[in-house]
C-alpha cells in the first residue's frame, strides 16, 4: 500500500537533530497587540529566521548527516557557504534518490534557493537526478499538489528540455502543460465544491509548501497569482479553524497525538508562524524549514491575521469540503462534507455530519477548550465509532482486500483495526451540532467489526462528575461540559501509542499511563448516542448551576430501533436527531443543499462561484479566481 | 499468463521470457519512503534468477507488450501506463493527470497498436501504442466501472473483457460499447482465457468464488470446488495441459486443479505461513507453476505443489503480476 506517513514521524527523516528550540520550548507567545504592517512583518520574518538559524546550528562539523537538504536549504536563503553546499549536493547527488514528492519539493525549492549559488557542478547533479530518479505521483490530492507544483517550477527553470532529459521520458513543455493543467484543475474543485483533505492538522504543509513556490517562484503570472491566492485561502481556512492557533476538529486527515493533543501538529507551525498566536511543535513539525526558506516572499493578509488572532466575538460558519476520491462501492467520487464551526473565546464546537470523509484519519467533532499552553494537553472532548473496514479501504484505495487491515500499523496507523481506537470516521455515526451543542448517534449493524462508541476524557479535564440524571459533567479551562452518553458504558484507560525502533516500517507498542492517563468511556451497544453540550464557565455562578441547567433541560431519547434524540439546549434551541433522516432545529429541517462554500461573518463563498471573501471588522479581502484578481478593501462604517 | 496464449496458438513448445511486476518492502511502504531496493519490472535471467530491468518503480501493477515486437513493453503503474519502445532502455510516462493507478492493461493481440487500460474510474484505449489516450465507456455504469483487470480475447480483434467492481463487461467492438455479462457485487480480481479452447474463460473475484464460461464470455457458471468465502486473486492456465488450472488466494493460498475444475486441491504445503498467495502462473514452457507470496517473495514447484522451492534473488518481494513474452516475437 501506498499512504502517506506521519508528518511527526517524517520528523526525523527532514529535521536535524533535536536541539533548543526557542520558540517551541520557550515562553507561550504573547497575543499581538500592535497589527500595523511593519510590526506583523518583522514579527513574521523573525519567526522565520528562527527555523533558518535552528537548522544552522544544527550541523555538526563532520557529521555529514546533520548537513541534508534542510540545512542546504537554509543555507542557500541565508546565501551562506555556498561553496560547501554545492559540495554537499553533489555527495548527496551521487547516490539513489527515494522519497517520491517529498524529494521533489525540497530540490525544487534548492534549485530555486541555488539558481545563483550553487556551482554548475552542483546544479547539473540536481538536474540529473531529475532525469534518473523517477518520483511516484501518489495517489493523494497532497501528494500531486507537492508533485505537480514541484514538477511546473522545474519544468520552468529548465524549459527547453527535451523528453530524455526527464525521469517521466516528457519534455519540459509536455511536463510543464500537464502540471499546469493538473493544479488548475486541483484550484477549480477546491474553490467551486470545495477543499478536499480539509483542515489536515499535518497536511496543510503539503498544500501550503507548494503554493507558497509557486507564489514565489512561479515565472508565468497566472500560476504565480495562483499559488498566492490558494496560500490565502489556505490560511484563511487555517485562521477560521484554530482557537488560538490550535486547529481542532473536525479534521479530513490528523493523527492519534494531534486528535487528543490538538497542538501537536505542523499545523501549529503554521499558526506560529503567519499568525504567532502559538508555539511551533517540535522540529517546527518537520516540515516548517520547506515553509520558513521561502517564508519572506509571501505577507499574511492583515485580515487572515486578525481573523486567527481575535476570539472576543464568538461566530459561526458553515463550510462545504468534500471527501477523498471514492474509487467504488459509492454513489459518488466524491462526498460533500458539511461542517459547522462555533467558536467562542473559551472554546470551539466543530463537527461534521459524519460518515466517511477519509477512510483512515478522519475526525468528526470534538468540543475543543482553550488553554494558557497547548503543549502537552489533552484539551478536546468527543465521541467515536471505532470503525474499521476492508472494503471501506478498497472504496478508497485501488488495492486488493486483504492486507491492508493488518499492514496499516506498520505504515504509520497503529490504531486503525483496535477496538479503542478514537481516530477515523464510521459510516454509522451521524453528527449535528447547534452552536454548542453536538448530537451524535450511532446506528451500527450487528456483526460489525466494533461494536460499540468510545468517548474520549481527557487527563485534563477536572471535576468530572458522574450525575445520577446520567449525564457526566466535567470542566476543561473555562469551559463547562456536559457529555451523556445515550447507551450503558464502562471506563477504561486509554492506552498510548510508543513508537519502537524497526528499520522495517512502523512498530508499536501500547502504553498504559494508569489512572494519570486519559480515560475512554465505552459503551458496547450497537444502538447508542452522545450529547454534548458546553459553555463558557463566566456564563454561570458556579459549576453547580451549570449542571442544574443542563439536568432541567428537557431530553427524550430513544435507542431501541433507530435512535432519536429530542432535547432542549442551553440556547434554549429545541433540536430533533434521528438517525439517517434529516436534523430538525425549532421544528425546521436542516437542508444541507442550500449550504454555501463558506458561510459566516469571517469567509463567505457560494458553492461553484471561485470566489472568496474574507471579512474581518472593516478589512476585507476578496480572491476571485475568475478573475485572478486579490481585492483588499476597508468597507465603510 | 497473458501471453501463454500465442504459444498455444503456434501449437508448439515456445520459449518465453518471463516478467515480473514486484516490489520489495511492500507491506511497509509508505509514499515518501527512504528506500534503497529496486523494484518495478525484471525479466528471468536464468534458471531461478531475475534481473531488474527500466525504471526503478515501487508500484506497477502489470504489464503487457506489443506481439509483432516484444521490445515493446508497457507497465500499468501507480503514475499511469508507462511505455518502452526499446526493450526496456527508455521509458515514457504516455498517460496524463487524468488517468491515475490504472491496475490492468492489455494489447489486441489481432490489432496491437489498441491497447486498452484499466482505471479505477473506468477505460481509457489508444489506438496509436500507448501514444494518445480517450475513453471509451458507452455502456458502463457511471459509477460501478472500477477496473480491476483486463482482457483482450486472442480469437476476435475488438473483443476484451474488463473486470470491475460491478460485474464483467465484454466489448465486441473495440471500446465503442460494453455490455455486462455477469453481474457481482464486489470486484472481478481476475479473468483468463483458456489457451487451449478461446471459448472457455475464468474469472475469480472477490466475494462470489470462480466463475467458468465455455461460451467465450456470454454466460457464466460458479465453479463449485472453489471456495467463495474469501476473496480470491488470480487463476493461471497451463498451456502444457489443458485440464490443468491454478487459482491464488490470500486466505486459501494455492488452489490446484487437474481435472478442468471438477475438483481443487490445496498446495500450500512448504510455502510460507500464513500462506498469502498475491498471485499464480504456470510456465507455458516447463508447466511449472508459481506462487508469489505478499511480502515473502516468489516459489516454485515443479510437481504440481507438492513441494515449494524458494527464489533467492526475490525474497521479501511482493509480485503483482506474471507476464510470459514469446522469445521468437523479439
Amino acid at each position: 500500500m501506498k499512504r502517506i506517513l506521519s508528518l511527526l514521524s517524517l520528523c526525523a527523516v527532514l529535521a536535524g537533530p533535536a536541539l533548543a528550540q526557542p520558540s517551541a520550548t520557550g515562553p507561550m507567545p504573547v497575543p499581538p497587540a500592535d497589527y500595523t504592517t511593519d510590526a506583523r512583518r518583522i514579527a513574521y520574518v523573525a519567526r522565520a529566521n528562527e527555523v533558518l538559524q535552528w537548522y544552522v546550528d544544527s550541523i555538526k562539523p563532520g557529521d555529514p548527516a546533520t548537513f541534508a537538504a534542510g540545512q542546504i536549504a537554509v543555507k542557500l536563503a541565508r546565501r551562506e557557504d555556498a561553496a560547501a553546499v554545492s559540495a554537499r549536493v553533489v555527495e548527496l547527488m551521487s547516490v539513489p534518490q527515494s522519497q517520491d514528492m517529498f524529494w521533489m519539493f525540497p530540490w525544487t525549492a534548492i534549485s530555486y534557493l541555488g539558481r545563483d549559488q550553487l556551482t554548475p557542478e552542483a546544479k547539473a547533479a540536481i538536474r540529473d537526478a531529475w532525469r534518473t530518479y523517477f518520483p511516484m505521483r501518489g495517489d493523494t490530492e497532497n501528494h500531486w499538489a507537492m508533485y505537480y507544483a514541484s514538477l511546473y517550477l522545474m519544468t520552468e527553470l529548465y524549459p527547453n528540455d527535451p523528453a530524455a532529459g526527464w525521469f517521466n521520458g516528457k519534455s519540459s513543455a509536455e511536463n510543464n502543460a500537464e502540471a499546469r493543467a493538473y493544479l488548475i484543475h486541483w484550484m477549480d474543485l477546491a474553490t467551486t465544491i470545495g477543499q478536499g483533505e480539509f483542515n489536515p492538522t499535518h497536511y496543510i504543509g503539503e498544500y501550503a509548501i507548494p503554493m507558497l513556490y509557486l507564489a514565489t517562484w512561479a515565472r508565468d503570472p497566472e500560476m504565480k497569482i495562483r499559488g498566492h491566492m490558494k496560500l490565502d485561502w489556505l490560511l484563511a481556512d487555517l485562521a477560521e479553524n484554530t482557537l488560538n492557533g490550535v486547529l481542532r476538529g473536525p479534521n479530513a486527515r490528523t493523527d492519534d497525538t494531534s486528535v487528543i493533543q490538538r497542538w501537536m501538529a505542523l499545523s501549529s507551525y503554521f499558526s506560529w508562524q503567519c499568525f504567532g498566536n502559538t508555539p511551533p511543535p517540535p522540529s517546527y513539525g518537520g516540515f516548517g524549514v520547506w515553509f520558513a526558506v521561502a517564508a519572506a516572499n509571501y505577507e499574511v493578509p492583515e485580515v487572515v491575521f486578525r481573523l486567527a488572532n481575535d476570539r472576543s466575538q464568538d461566530y459561526l460558519q458553515h463550510d462545504l469540503k468534500r471527501s477523498r476520491r471514492r474509487w467504488r462501492y459509492s454513489d459518488v467520487l466524491m462526498a460533500p462534507v458539511y461542517k459547522t464551526n462555533y467558536m467562542r473565546h473559551d472554546y470551539a464546537v466543530g463537527s461534521y455530519q459524519g460518515g466517511m470523509a477519509d477512510p483512515i484519519q478522519t475526525h468528526v467533532w470534538d468540543v475543543t477548550w482553550a488553554v494558557p499552553d497547548p503543549r502537552g494537553v489533552h484539551n478536546t472532548m468527543f465521541s467515536a465509532h471505532p470503525y474499521a473496514s476492508a472494503q471501506v479501504m478498497q472504496t478508497y484505495f485501488t488495492e486488493l482486500p486483504d492486507h491492508m487491515l493488518e499492514l496499516l500499523a506498520a505504515q504509520g496507523k497503529p490504531s486503525y483495526d483496535v477496538p479503542d481506537k478514537i481516530l477515523g470516521g464510521s459510516p454509522y455515526e451521524r453528527v449535528f451540532q447547534d452552536l454548542d451543542t453536538v448530537v451524535a448517534l450511532y446506528d451500527i449493524p450487528a456483526g460489525t467489526r466494533y461494536p460499540r462508541v468510545n468517548g474520549f476524557f481527557s487527563k485534563d479535564l477536572a471535576n468530572v462528575t458522574e450525575d445520577k440524571s446520567g449525564w457526566i459533567f466535567a470542566q476543561g479551562g473555562s469551559t463547562y461540559l456536559a457529555y451523556r452518553p445515550l447507551a450503558a458504558f464502562h471506563w477504561e484507560h486509554l492506552l498510548g501509542y510508543k513508537q519502537l525502533p524497526s528499520t522495517v516500517g512502523y512498530k508499536w507498542e501500547r502504553v498504559d499511563r494508569g489512572d494519570k492517563g486519559d480515560k475512554l468511556l465505552v459503551s458496547p451497544h450497537l444502538k447508542n448516542g452522545t450529547i454534548v453540550q458546553a459553555a463558557s464557565a463566566g456564563e454561570f455562578k458556579d459549576f453547580a448551576a451549570f449542571q442544574a441547567a443542563i439536568v432541567a433541560l428537557p431530553l427524550e431519547f430513544k435507542m431501541d430501533s433507530v435512535p432519536t434524540v429530542k432535547l432542549k439546549t442551553l440556547r434554549g434551541h429545541e433540536i430533533t436527531c434521528t438517525f439517517g433522516e434529516a436534523p430538525q432545529v425549532d421544528g425546521k429541517k436542516i437542508d444541507y443543499s442550500k449550504w454555501k462554500l463558506f458561510e459566516g461573518p469571517h469567509l463567505n463563498a457560494e458553492k461553484d462561484s471561485r470566489k472568496l471573501t474574507i471579512t474581518h471588522g472593516r478589512l476585507e479581502r476578496v480572491l476571485d479566481f475568475n478573475t485572478l484578481t486579490i481585492t483588499d478593501r476597508v468597507r465603510p462604517e | 499468463m497473458l501471453l501463454a496464449l500465442l504459444a498455444g496458438q503456434a501449437g508448439a513448445a515456445v520459449q518465453h521470457d518471463l516478467y515480473l511486476c514486484a516490489a520489495f518492502n511492500n507491506g511497509s511502504r509508505v509514499m515518501g519512503s527512504k528506500d534503497g531496493s529496486s523494484n518495478g519490472l525484471f525479466v528471468r535471467s536464468g534458471v531461478d534468477e531475475f534481473k531488474h530491468i527500466g525504471v526503478n518503480y515501487p508500484l506497477t501493477a502489470s504489464a503487457t507488450f506489443d506481439p509483432r515486437d516484444a521490445n515493446v513493453i508497457y507497465v500499468a503503474c501507480l503514475s499511469g501506463v508507462l511505455r518502452t519502445l526499446d526493450g526496456g532502455k527508455s521509458w515514457r510516462l504516455v498517460t496524463g493527470w487524468a488517468e491515475t493507478e490504472p491496475k490492468a492493461i492489455a494489447v489486441d493481440f489481432n490489432e496491437p497498436d489498441t491497447v486498452y487500460t484499466g482505471l479505477p474510474d473506468g477505460i481509457v484505449v489508444s489506438r496509436d501504442r500507448g501514444q494518445t489516450w480517450q475513453r471509451r465507456e458507452k455502456g458502463l455504469p457511471e459509477r460501478g466501472k472500477y477496473t480491476q483487470v483486463v482482457r483482450s480475447d486472442r480469437s476476435r480483434k475488438g473483443r476484451v473483457f474488463i473486470g470491475c467492481e460491478s460485474g464483467l463487461y465484454v466489448t465486441e467492438n473495440g471500446a465503442d460499447s460494453w455490455q455486462r455479462v455477469l453481474v457481482t457485487t464486489e470486484t472481478v480480481d481476475d479473468i483468463q482465457q483458456s489457451p487451449h479452447d478461446p471459448k472457455l474463460w475464468i474469472a475469480v473475484t472477490q466475494s462470489a468464488g470462480a466463475l467458468l464460461s465455455r461460451d467465450g464470455g456470454a454466460t457464466w457458471k460458479k465453479i463449485d470446488g472453489v471456495p467463495s468465502d474469501k476473496a480470491l486473486y488470480n487463476v493461471a492456465f497451463d498451456a502444457r495441459d489443458a485440464k490443468r488450472f491454478a487459482i491464488g488466494s490470500w486466505s486459501h493460498g494455492l488452489l490446484l486443479s487437474e481435472d478442468g475444475g471438477a475438483t481443487w486441491t490445496v498446495r500450500n504445503a512448504g510455502l510460507p505461513e500464513p500462506t498469502r498467495v498475491w498471485r499464480t502462473a504456470i510456465d507455458p514452457d516447463s508447466g511449472e507453476i508459481y506462487a508469489a507470496i505478499f511480502g515473502q517473495g516468489l516459489y516454485v514447484s515443479g510437481d504440481s505443489g507438492r513441494t515449494w522451492r524458494t527464489v533467492a534473488g526475490m525474497q521479501g518481494a511482493s509480485i503483482q503480476t506474471f507476464t510470459f513474452v514469446p522469445k521468437p516475437s523479439r
